[in-house]
């Protein structure tokens, strides 16, 4: 976040404070049942939240240098920002939309957040955190830097970011997500397929492991967590080039080559997969899974090699 | 050790040697550590080749993949090809990989183009990625040439990251020299790479949407 705003400032020429002076928009339009949210802001804010109402009410707070319009038809709600002159500048919109509403939300130096989608939910920044509880069917992010946090989600889950954590809790169904630069942590999950992976971050899955799922688990750098349910019914695939395994209960592991080993616990209707190239692979049963130590580790982990790079210049 | 058995493993693993060949090779495998060792990695390569039917890319290519490992009686993947052939589909499961391919093969046929290793028999993993590098170098010449169209802060991102993965990268191509033979450290390279090509697309896509 600090480098959208460093950003933005910089794109407004040092000219932040004198131009934020406030306009604003509060403008309502009714909407069609079926009808879609399709919002773009270059910079700022995107809000959304839920009523029971037919209307979709756009408030907007920008400088006299922005402009925000609104139009609407029968298939979708257009909310877009732009500068009178020059580059756009920051504008926070904050909307509120029929509950069911779909929605696609784009920005560039901009923080999205929505509180209790209803409907599908897609969401892409170049920079900025992306917040959204709720969303149903579909749940598709697309970011470059930044967080992503999801909660209470139905349907499919598609992450893709490059540098930022992921966060994902109390969701229903498939999940799939990829970083390069960031932890993933899935917890309270109920998912019958999860593909995740990170190049350089820590993985936790703390979930249900349903019978026939399948559930691929990678990083090259760092360590993965899972919980497996006592109940569980399932084959699972560990590989690691230089790391650890440990399980919080007895496993009777059969080695199948020099990096890889498998087990099964129970019948193996489930299908698991742990790979990391360098870190530690633990399984824990359910109560027994720490997000915060996962973070506390990784936090001393980055710590040490910030350190590291200081040391090398 | 006895390799003589090495590439009746996979028909082995499907179901056709003679019930007689099929004895023979059992009792070869419980004496040898080599073979057992090969054979568990044959079985997670065909799992992962089957585990990535969802994520075919739009040229649909598995039907190829599968047919080959299905057909039975008529055809059969040697170890390194097998292996070859799931990183192919490991890397190529970025469809966007497959027009990069394809754009520098110089060929009409892209099934072919994009599986080479399926129509030459001596096909490896190596020969694969060095198509795969070819890729990767034509993406980062075009995100060289794209990137002033991005912000400074975009740019330092996908540098940091590029580095990130290119350390990776670096680290599984050592473990390699030490272990060339590995299935998982195969896949996993093949895994790094794809990343790589998957964040230069991005990054080349958000330059010219700049524009």
């Amino acid at each position: 976040m600090l480098t959208t705003l460093a950003t933005l400032a910089a794109l407004t020429l040092g000219a932040v404070r004198q131009d934020r002076d406030p306009g604003s928009r509060d403008t309502t339009v009714a909407v069609q049942p079926g009808a879609r949210l399709d919002v773009n802001n270059f910079g700022g804010e995107i809000v959304v939240r839920v009523w029971n109402q037919n209307n979709v009410r756009v408030r907007a707070t920008h400088s006299s240098r922005s402009r925000v319009e609104v139009s609407s038809t029968a298939a979708a709600v257009m909310v877009r920002t732009a500068g009178r002159r020059g580059p756009p500048s920051i504008v926070d919109l904050e909307l509120t939309v029929p509950a069911a509403m779909a929605m696609t939300l784009r920005g560039h130096y901009t923080d999205i957040s929505v509180e209790g989608a209803g409907g599908s939910v897609s969401a892409e920044s170049t920079q900025g955190d992306i917040t959204i509880t709720g969303g149903t069917g579909s749940v598709v992010v697309k970011a470059v830097e930044g967080d992503v946090t999801l909660s209470r989600t139905r349907g499919r889950i598609q992450v893709t970011t490059v540098e930022g954590d992921v966060r994902v809790a109390d969701a229903v169904g498939e999940v799939v997500v990829e970083t390069v630069d960031g932890d993933i942590f899935l917890q309270r999950m109920d998912a019958p397929s999860v593909e995740v992976s990170t190049v350089d971050g820590d993985i936790v899955y703390d979930g249900t492991i349903k019978d026939g799922g399948s559930y691929r688990i990678s990083t090259h750098d760092g360590d993965i967590t899972v919980g497996i349910p006592p109940s569980a019914s399932v084959r699972v695939m560990v590989a690691s080039f230089d790391g650890e395994f440990d399980s919080s209960f007895p496993v009777d592991v059969q080695r199948s080559g020099k990096h890889r080993f498998s087990f099964t616990i129970g019948t193996g209707k489930a299908r698991v997969e742990l790979e990391t190239f360098d870190g530690d692979i633990r399984l824990r049963r359910p109560g027994e899974v720490n997000v915060r130590d996962a973070r506390n580790r990784n936090q001393n982990r980055n710590q040490n090699r910030n350190r590291d790079e200081d040391h090398d210049y | 050790m006895n390799h003589q058995w090495t590439d009746r493993l996979s028909e082995y693993l499907d179901g056709e040697l003679m019930s007689a060949e099929r004895d023979a090779l059992e009792t070869h495998l419980a004496g040898c550590a080599h073979c057992r060792d090969t054979l568990a990695e044959l079985r997670a390569v065909v799992a992962r080749a089957q585990s990535l039917e969802n994520r075919a890319p739009a040229a649909d290519l598995w039907p190829e993949i599968h047919a080959r490992l299905t057909v039975r009686r008529r055809f059969s993947l040697t170890v390194s090809q097998l292996l070859a052939a799931s990183i192919a589909l490991v890397v190529l499961s970025g469809g966007g990989v497959w027009l990069a391919l394809r754009d520098g093969s110089g060929t009409s046929d892209p099934t072919m183009a994009a599986f080479p290793q399926l129509v030459a028999p001596a096909g490896t993993p190596v020969a694969w990625r060095a198509r795969t590098d070819m890729a990767v170098a034509q993406l980062e010449e075009t995100l060289a040439q794209n990137e002033s169209r991005l912000d400074t802060a975009t740019v330092r991102v996908v540098r940091q990251n590029l580095g990130i993965i290119d350390r990776a990268i670096e680290k599984a191509q050592r473990a390699l020299q030490a272990d060339p033979g590995s299935a998982y450290l195969n896949l996993h390279l093949a895994q790094t790479m794809r990343r790589k090509i998957e964040l230069l697309r991005r990054a080349n896509a958000l330059a010219v949407a700049e524009s």
